[in-house]
């Protein structure tokens, strides 16, 4: 009876193993399907013939001759809408001050629905945002926003609670000139857009255009690289000269104790508390830029992946066989000599290890570089201006991106996007850095 | 030729002196942002090799940042606090306002809530923690979950000013973000929740309040009559100089693009004298 | 080679100049840590000297920006400790038993495919996640609350359980690689005896492997706590950032600030010219997490210093 009872005990255990590693898998999948798929979203999708105007007139791409027979089609098709839309106005003015008063809260925001869709009426003085001189560019959104035309969203309130109803537009405006317009719109829509697959592979590189409302993360991605380089160019130096110290030259006592006790303690201090340090030490104190800036940032990010390359430095240096070292002693290489012409070397692809996880460790970090080097908008930064000039990086901008901006709901396919690249780069420094683990061991084996 | 040679450097040296003078810092509060970002963008558009950098940290950060000379324009969407203003003096920093456009603050629910106004009193009971339930005031029984923004902004303080006024304790239990469209996301989430947001922030996804039965609006704001209205600001120290990036800037919440950027965006500009 | 005794000399003062400056680089980066602590305690003091600290560690009133303000810090302090706390409650069993099973029942390929994937989700940024919890989670959570049995009122989506949920799973990495090296370390010979006994892979694992690598899980579970409790974009996004004590204590259905989101979110207003009491009480929290986290990383050397000792015998 009671070895049932351990037998039971023990599938159990090798159940509950299986569904802790399965539900970590799941979760890792049910974190990262979304952000994939809705970030590859970003870079390919039905896009539309407003897509196409934009990078013409923004980015200066395109077939303008090509383009330019598509709009004659697409305007026929459009026309209906416009002049139905025009009609309605004079319409409007004629009617009785009752009917128009109950009339207008609707036609305005029919109007402007239109103009959010198609983008701006031909002939009208062209809007001042940049977001408003198209339509929408995305198939999607246009079903969206269409839809925001054709139903009126109204709130049913009662004691049970409130419900959100529906409500078709078409009845209230029927037998008016603005009629063709939903008809038109239930219709034609494809006829209007012309939605097709785009591929926009530029997205990773282009400027952003009002506020992310079109364009690219170019800025932010290169702001990400320059900050992850900096840093490793500050901590790479230091984190291999510390290593090789605690290594090769350091004699065990209470200093050297008391140094790597430091190493270990830096490990452990919280990222913002970086953030902290940086903006009092190297903005206020240092002044090493007049505000925010790359360089104060990629300082910041350095002491905060140091200890890691420290560690994997150290590690890789000791997993260097002694023979090496006796060999080139015994040859009557210096301390130093060894060091560098042996030891190193060998120790490379290990350190390389280190450096490549850190720097995946500095690129997906946050809190230390919201008050020492990033910014919500800005150009792409030149080399020359890295020194006192702030950046927006993928990290710090998919935060703002989420919660700041003023049409969050606007963009949801670029924050997808921002975090996939990011999750991207973050991923890819770390499979290299497996895979030279592993060609590591496999040399060392023989 | 030598002539040719000297002319062309110093052509080239003049071009990358103008070049080293066309950077402006702009910081500060996450209400004026977006009509900064657009400004920005405008003129950086038709003025190709300029480069504006806008970052959003807050009214505070803002003066703080013009305070220590990290930027060029500090955004504020409040007055100068007197502590900062005796810092910027201390500090030998003048700072001059320029209003940039007009503001109806609204107070904001989610759009299944069947509350169609508030008195100025009962939203500060409900800030206070005096009122928990909807159903208090007229909407169904659901717990109040009240947003506001964190300390650091100056809608906060705008708020502070007009509703709440300065003795009152916002309730323990009220939840804070950083930013307008931080209140925004929240309240468009929860069922209960109310907040208060730029204009520029209020979208379909969230309702606003009438306050003392007015709504909020542009004419309503110019005639003095929505309770909750005030300045938006850009700060420099000192005067620009006329020709400066800084005053072309400025100049633009004056000029007719300007105005309308203002306007797309949801505030009310500057009405023309 | 023999050398000349002048070549001799210089070359001894070339290796020791070479250890000199070797040792200086490195005292510079390890001293980066004192630096730390030094400017964040020297701007930290200030508030104490001003305010006092039985106010920012007792009251749970924070009014910041009141006149006069309020530093209560109590009510964030127990955010921290409460999420942290769920946060590691939630991952410790999940990674002990994930551990278990990658160091004894998962075969090797199995293993050696996982340890990579395990890294993986330790290496997502912290950034993603916060936006994960704030476009899923959090409408998930507020919407559950409809669904499940009445008395859970889940009047905000974004609350310590969203935080906790999120932080357990960024914390779990770490605990699962840290614990399943202890346990490999505990050794086969170890497994093997057990096994001739008769006694089961549970038994086993519960009885004797356990308790030999309890030293190296305690690490992990140190390790998890630091990172749980450092942890800023997530807590920021995710977790309401109400100032309050939650009723009850335990309610973690509740909206709760952790002293990572009030430095990150608070820091604006700061004003270093003013001296203002804002912006030092910012630096005494900072003060306050890194001291918890040295004392975490104290904890864990003492343990492994233990550890060592016994194994040597001593």
């Amino acid at each position: 009876m009671r070895l049932k009872l351990r037998k039971l005990m023990d599938h159990a255990l090798t159940a509950g193993g299986y569904l802790a590693i399965g539900g970590m898998a799941l979760f890792l999948l049910w974190v990262l399907v979304p952000v994939f798929s809705k970030g590859f979203g970003a870079y390919v999708f039905r896009g539309t013939v407003e897509h196409q105007r934009m990078m013409l007139g923004e980015f200066g791409r395109g077939d303008l001759d090509r383009l330019r027979a598509e709009l004659a089609e697409v305007w026929r098709a459009r026309e209906p809408v416009y002049q139905a839309v025009a009609a309605f106005e004079r319409e409007l003015d004629a009617m009785p001050a009752a009917r128009r008063k109950a009339l207008k809260p609707a036609f305005r925001e029919v109007r402007e629905g239109v103009s959010v869709l198609l983008g701006p009426e031909p002939g009208v003085p062209l809007p001042a945002l940049t977001r408003r001189l198209y339509g929408q560019t995305r198939w999607e959104k246009a079903r969206e926003k269409a839809d925001d035309i054709l139903f009126e969203e109204t709130w049913e309130y009662s004691d049970a609670g409130s419900r959100r109803v529906l409500v078709p537009r078409a009845p209230q405006f029927e037998g008016t000139a603005l009629a063709p317009v939903f008809t038109c719109l239930e219709r034609d829509l494809a006829a209007m857009l012309r939605p097709r697959i785009t591929v926009y592979p530029r997205f990773l590189t282009d400027r952003s255009i009002d506020a992310h409302f079109f364009g690219g993360i170019g800025p932010e991605v290169l702001g990400t690289l320059y900050l992850s380089l900096g840093a490793m160019l500050v901590a790479v130096p230091l984190g291999i000269v510390a290593a090789v110290y605690f290594q090769e030259y350091a004699k065990e006592g209470p200093g050297v104790a008391f140094l790597r006790s430091c190493v270990n303690t830096l490990a452990g201090v919280p990222s913002v508390v970086f953030g902290l340090f940086g903006l009092a030490f190297f903005i206020n104190t240092l002044r090493v830029s007049p505000g925010k800036s790359v360089l104060a940032g990629a300082l910041t990010l350095a002491l905060l992946v140091l200890p890691t390359v420290i560690r994997a430095s150290e590690e890789a240096i000791a997993a260097v066989p002694r023979a090496f070292k006796e060999g080139a002693m015994a040859l009557g290489a210096g301390r130093f000599r060894t060091v560098a012409t042996v030891i190193l070397p060998a120790a490379l692809p290990g350190i390389l290890t280190g450096i490549v996880i850190s720097m995946g460790r500095a690129a997906g970090e946050t809190a230390p570089i919201i008050f020492t080097a990033a910014v919500s908008i800005g150009q792409m930064v030149n080399p020359s201006e890295v020194l006192s000039q702030p950046t927006p990086a993928l990290s710090w901008n998919l935060y703002n991106l989420c919660t700041e901006h003023e049409a969050v709901e606007e963009l949801r396919h670029v924050q997808f996007g921002m975090a996939a690249t990011l999750v991207l780069i973050v991923l890819a420094l770390n499979l290299a850095a497996i895979l030279l683990r592993a060609r590591v061991a496999r040399r060392l084996k023989g | 030729m030598r002539q040719n040679v000297l002319m062309s450097v110093v052509l080239g040296i003049s071009v990358m002196a103008a070049h080293a003078q066309d950077k402006l810092v702009m910081d500060g509060s996450t209400t004026v942002g977006p009509i900064a970002k657009a400004f920005a963008e405008t003129y950086m558009r038709q003025n190709p090799g300029v480069n504006i950098t806008v970052s959003e940290s807050g009214s505070g950060n803002g003066a703080k940042a013009l305070l220590n000379g990290t930027c060029d324009i500090a955004n504020l969407s409040r007055h100068l606090k007197e502590s900062e203003k005796k810092a910027m003096s201390e500090k030998g920093v003048r700072p001059v306002a320029h209003v940039v456009a007009f503001d109806a603050l609204p107070v904001i629910v989610h759009p299944s809530n069947r509350v169609k106004g508030l008195t100025l009193d009962q939203i500060r009971d409900i800030y206070t923690g005096k009122i928990t339930n909807w159903k208090e005031v007229g909407g169904g029984d659901q717990r109040i979950v009240v947003i506001s923004r964190d300390t650091n902004s100056g809608t906060f303080e705008t708020f502070k000013e007009l509703v709440l006024g300065n003795d009152s304790k916002i309730v323990a239990s009220a939840e804070y973000t950083g930013s307008n469209g931080g209140v925004r996301q929240r309240v468009q989430m929860t069922k209960g929740a109310i907040g208060y947001a730029g204009p520029g922030f209020v979208d379909r996804s969230v309702k606003a309040l009438e306050v003392n039965g007015v709504v909020p609006s542009a004419e309503s704001v110019i005639a003095k009559q929505y309770p909750i209205s005030r300045e938006l600001f850009m700060f420099t120290n000192g005067e620009p100089a006329a020709d400066s990036l800084a005053a072309k800037l400025l100049g633009m919440s004056r000029s007719e693009k300007g105005r309308e950027i203002i306007e797309e965006i949801g505030y009310v500009p500057v009405p023309e004298k | 080679m023999l050398l000349s005794p002048g070549a001799r000399l210089r070359r001894r003062l070339a290796e020791l100049a070479g250890r000199g400056v070797l040792c200086g680089v490195t005292s510079v980066a390890a001293l980066a840590v004192l630096a730390i602590i030094f400017f964040i305690a020297g701007d930290a003091v200030p508030f104490f000297k001003q305010t006092g600290a039985s106010e920012f560690f007792l009251s749970p009133e924070w009014y910041p920006a009141h006149q006069p303000p309020r530093f209560g810090a109590a009510a964030i302090f127990a955010g921290s400790a409460l999420v942290t706390a769920a946060a590691v409650l939630l991952a410790v069993p999940l990674g002990l038993f994930a551990a278990l099973c990658m160091s004894d029942v998962l075969p090797f390929g199995v293993r050696q495919i996982l340890k990579p994937v395990i890294e993986m989700l330790a290496a997502i940024p912290s950034v993603v996640y916060g936006f994960f919890a704030l476009t899923v989670v959090a409408p998930l959570m507020q919407n559950a609350g409809s669904w499940l049995p009445g008395q859970f009122e889940i009047a905000s989506g974004v609350n310590a359980l969203t935080a906790s949920l999120i932080l357990g799973v960024m914390a779990l990495p770490t605990i699962v690689s840290v614990s399943e090296d202890a346990l490999q370390a505990a050794g086969r010979e170890l497994r093997e005896g057990s096994y001739a006994l008769g006694a089961t892979r549970a038994e086993t694992l519960f009885k004797v492997v356990i308790p030999a690598s309890v030293s190296g899980l305690f690490s992990a579970v140190l390790l998890g706590v630091m990172r749980a409790m450092g942890e800023t974009m997530v807590v920021w996004m995710a977790s309401g950032n109400a100032a309050q004590i939650p009723q009850p204590w335990y309610n973690l259905l509740q909206p709760v600030r952790t002293l990572t989101a009030t430095i990150a979110g608070d820091m604006g207003e700061a004003d270093q010219m003013t001296g203002s009491a804002h912006y030092h009480v910012l630096f005494a929290m900072g003060l306050c997490l890194l001291l918890v986290s040295f004392a975490c990383n104290l904890a864990g050397e003492w343990i492994v210093a233990r550890q060592r000792k016994r194994l040597r015998g001593g």
